[in-house]
């Protein structure tokens, strides 16, 4: 589990920097959520 | 169990990596110059502020999305807007369920505090929002609102709160 732990940690950053520096990421990132909630809102 | 537990676990730590990807770009959009599509956006700052007489607002029966920002709190999300016999109209849909309550927070915002900036092909406009709740004018509002958007908005559902309409008034 620790190796798993790690693993996690390492994405979780790495998703961090990705939506925050990569164009486009934060786009994805916002209309996938916006599509769940809307679905879920009606 | 001991295997329930661990499954658990796992489950809630892949969790973690979409729930970090929404509420990073949550945050970076508050930091921004006006929303983007789904998150609020911070103060809306560019843009040459509207002063003088009242503008003929049925050029915004043209425009699909407006950015709105309220005074207090400073934050701004994009929305939906329509003109109506020369005043201009904003709603919220998803009123009368929870998670569109929870997910529309800037109604209850706007009806404590109506004070608002709108910012529309880049220009600016201080308004002053008012709930509009029932009344005559809500059919011919309701109709606009129809004819311009895929929407089902009725005077009935914002009478019952499923809708929360405000005019954009002007500021006093």
């Amino acid at each position: 589990m620790k190796v798993f732990y790690q693993c996690i940690a390492v994405a979780v950053v790495i998703t961090a920097l990705a939506v925050a520096f990569v164009p486009g990421v934060d786009e994805y990132v916002e209309a996938t959520a916006q599509g769940i909630v809307g679905s879920w809102a009606r | 169990m001991n295997i329930i537990k661990r499954l658990l676990t796992i489950v809630l730590c892949l969790l973690l990596i979409p729930a970090t990807a929404v509420v990073t770009a949550a945050v970076k959009q508050r930091f921004a110059d006006g929303p983007n599509r789904f998150f609020s956006g911070g103060p809306l700052i560019a843009g040459e502020m509207h002063t003088g007489s009242e503008p003929d607002w049925s050029f915004v029966n043209d425009i699909t999305t407006i950015e709105l920002q309220l005074v207090d709190p400073p934050r701004s999300r994009r929305i939906w807007t329509v003109e109506h016999e020369g005043k201009l109209y904003v709603w919220s849909g998803y009123m009368g369920t929870t998670v569109g309550r929870w997910w529309k927070g800037w109604p209850p915002q706007a009806e404590r505090d109506g004070r608002a900036v709108l910012r529309i092909d880049g220009k600016r406009y201080e308004r002053q929002l008012v709930r509009i709740t029932s009344g005559d004018a809500l059919d011919g509002i309701c109709k606009a609102i129809t004819d311009k958007y895929p929407s089902r908005t009725t005077r009935g559902g914002v009478e019952a709160g499923d809708v929360w309409l405000f005019e954009a008034a002007p500021r006093t």
